[in-house]
């Protein structure tokens, strides 16, 4: 089976709040000195094709619109245990929204040509809009399935495994078929071993351009359907009431009277 | 005139709360786009005597589809009936809730078919010389934006609690349609099993009206198994960050958080949990929320109503103790 991973390098989310900058004119966050890193979800989409292959052989590819630092975030799936990594750069990728977004990848999908599973974060670590992978499945007209932590089984088909309320269900997806990840207690991403690493700075990662891909602007719907109009640092109100006492069991004990005294015990 | 469409998946006992809260946001809407009909779409089996409650909610129009096909249905056949309904009514907005079914599978597809500009996990909108503008966080909640979907027709996914659903009023009057269904839906990705966890999940996240959540400063499962406790003495349901939720301390389904659950209860204890601003998005809306943590400088000190510096082995016993004297 080949499994392709759509991945997605963003600003380390973690960032502490006091130092998160945005540009309100450029409408997005500023890097500052922060890392890049693998946006979270895709990172487990990483870690689930991998446990696939260990499986039931195979091979993962990535795909990633990005630029040339992105190309630090590949190496890290390849030292994970992807086989293979494909970075899509290009000016013309840079202002497009989630339908121009889904059409480069369909483009790099279809020039990959021999996939049978498609990865998909649930949402981007950023932005978080989760559409990409829906419409990344519409746009190449396969089955899409979404919001699922692993594959359990395949055979022609996949079967696979999505959280459910009280509990899990199993569905099963003719491929080629893509999958939209989330999270679970069966797929937390690996750390890549040394080796893994090593062998990763040795793979050559081709860079495809709109013009390999026969892209150009038109075909990116550059008519902007999805427009971010404003971004702004939200103000925080809460002040917090510290608990006062000398020991941590004065303080519980503190704490304990107070929240009767609100009448919320 | 083109109509801001709602939609609702309901149940023999009851409609989802986010089925009333999209009515409250479309009367609004209505208002200030200057009186557009309100329709809702309102799907499930065995619904139908709950349709008249979607009027009194805000709804002009109901529209019915109670079908056996509806009650647990394949995100696919949900999203085949949509598509169908928006193809016909034509309307100018489409507001869905932001959870698995709508936000994660049909809202996304729906908008790709239909060529229509779509904005997720809304908070809130203002009109603005006739444009709606989709208020919503970014970056985890650390920043805030104004988005805008173009085209004839646009989707909105609201995210839970972000709007208080309207007052009933019994006397509104409106009318309720039943749509056709077609009768076989064939679909490509199916559920072939479900499995009920057969671990105790303890009371629910949604009904609690006391939260007892735990992070990765819990440390184990063995750590969370105090936080049970505690939860005991108060009748409260137990809750987690990511971490915690990743490690197995505890069921996903009880995963506090912008990709977890939404919560507002009255009480939210947050032990050993830094206060991530995609946690805090999940939690945020409690009356009053309380923080244990051992390092004063956590950002959940900035962010809680009431704080307790100290580690949770030090501080939650003695807590629990007091709670049980207090009982006594
Ligand atoms: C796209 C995206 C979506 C996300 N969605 C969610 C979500 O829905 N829900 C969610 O929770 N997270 C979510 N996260 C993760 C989030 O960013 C944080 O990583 C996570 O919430 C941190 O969990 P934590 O507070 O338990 O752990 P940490 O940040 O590691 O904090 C542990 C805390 O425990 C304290 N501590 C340690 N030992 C003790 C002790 N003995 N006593 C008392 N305190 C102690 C520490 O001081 C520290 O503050 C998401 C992240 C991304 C990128
Ligand atoms: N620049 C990108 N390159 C590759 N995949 C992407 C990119 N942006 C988004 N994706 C994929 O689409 C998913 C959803 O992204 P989004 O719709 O932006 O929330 C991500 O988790 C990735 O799997």
């Amino acid at each position: 089976m080949h499994i392709v991973v759509c991945l997605k390098q963003i600003i380390d989310p973690e960032v502490p709040f006091h130092l998160f900058r945005i540009d309100p004119v450029a409408k997005t966050q500023i890097r500052g000195s922060h890392p890049l890193v693998i946006s979270s979800y895709d990172e487990v989409a990483v870690e689930v094709a991998i446990q696939a292959k260990e499986r039931w052989g195979g091979q993962v590819t990535i795909v990633s619109i990005g630029t040339k630092e992105t190309i630090q975030s590949l190496h890290q799936a390849l030292a994970m245990g992807a086989d293979a990594a494909i970075l899509l750069c290009d000016p013309l990728f840079e202002q497009t929204d989630s339908f121009g977004k889904a059409r480069i990848l369909a483009a790099a999908l279809r020039k990959i040509g021999d996939f049978d599973l498609i990865l998909c974060g649930r949402q981007a670590g950023d932005v978080e809009m989760g559409l990409v992978g829906p419409f990344l499945a519409e746009e190449l007209g396969i089955p899409c399935a979404t919001l699922v932590a692993n594959l359990v089984s395949s055979n022609g088909k996949v079967r696979l495994k999505r959280p459910t309320e009280s509990g899990y269900e199993i569905l099963e997806a003719p491929l080629p078929c893509l999958a939209t990840i989330t999270n679970d207690e069966s797929n937390v991403p690996r750390y890549a071993s040394v080796k893994g690493i090593r062998a990763a700075m040795r793979t050559p990662i081709p860079t495809w351009t709109a013009t390999d891909l026969s892209l150009d602007a038109a075909a990116l719907g550059q008519e902007g359907r999805i427009e971010i109009d404003e971004m702004w640092i939200p103000q925080r109100e809460i002040r917090c009431e510290l608990i006062a006492g000398e020991s941590a069991e004065e303080r519980a004990r503190n704490l304990a009277l107070r929240l009767r005294e609100l009448g919320l015990v | 005139m083109a109509s801001i469409l709602t939609f609702c998946m309901g149940t023999r006992s009851s409609i989802p709360r986010s089925g009333l809260e999209l009515l409250a946001v479309a009367r609004s809407l209505s208002q200030q786009l200057g009186s557009v009909p309100v329709q809702a779409l309102f799907l499930g089996l065995g619904v139908r005597e709950h349709a008249p409650a979607l009027i009194h909610h805000g709804a002009d129009q109901v529209l019915l589809a109670d079908h056996p096909c509806l009650e647990r249905p394949e995100d696919e056949v949900v999203l085949g009936i949509t598509e169908e309904v928006v193809r016909q009514l034509a309307p100018r907005v489409v507001l869905l809730p932001h959870d698995e079914l709508f936000g994660g599978h049909v809202g996304p597809r729906l908008a790709y078919r239909l060529k229509a500009g779509i904005v997720t996990d809304c908070t809130g909108f203002a009109v603005q010389n006739g444009d709606i503008r989709w208020l919503r966080p970014v970056y985890g909640g650390k920043a805030m934006a104004y988005m805008c979907a173009r085209g004839l027709l646009q989707v909105a996914t609201i995210r839970s609690r972000a709007f208080e659903p309207l007052p009933a009023d019994a006397l509104r009057t409106g009318e309720i349609q039943e749509i056709p269904i077609p009768e076989a839906f064939s679909t490509s990705v199916t559920v072939v099993e479900r499995v009920e966890a057969a671990e105790e999940r303890g009371l629910s996240l949604d009904r609690a009206e006391i939260i007892v959540s735990g992070g990765r400063g819990m440390g184990s499962a063995e750590g969370f198994s105090i936080l049970h406790e505690l939860a005991r003495v108060l009748g409260a349901a137990v809750g987690g960050s990511r971490p915690a939720a990743d490690m197995g301390w505890v069921p996903h389904s009880h995963l506090v958080g912008q990709t977890g659950k939404i919560v507002a209860p009255k009480l939210y204890i947050a032990v050993g949990i830094s206060g991530a601003t995609q946690h805090m998005a999940g939690a945020g809306s409690s009356k009053t929320i309380v923080a244990i943590n051992k390092d004063p400088d956590a950002p959940i000190f900035k962010l809680a109503h009431i704080g307790v510096v100290g580690e949770w082995e030090k501080v939650v016993p003695p807590l629990i103790r007091s709670f049980q004297e207090m009982r006594s």
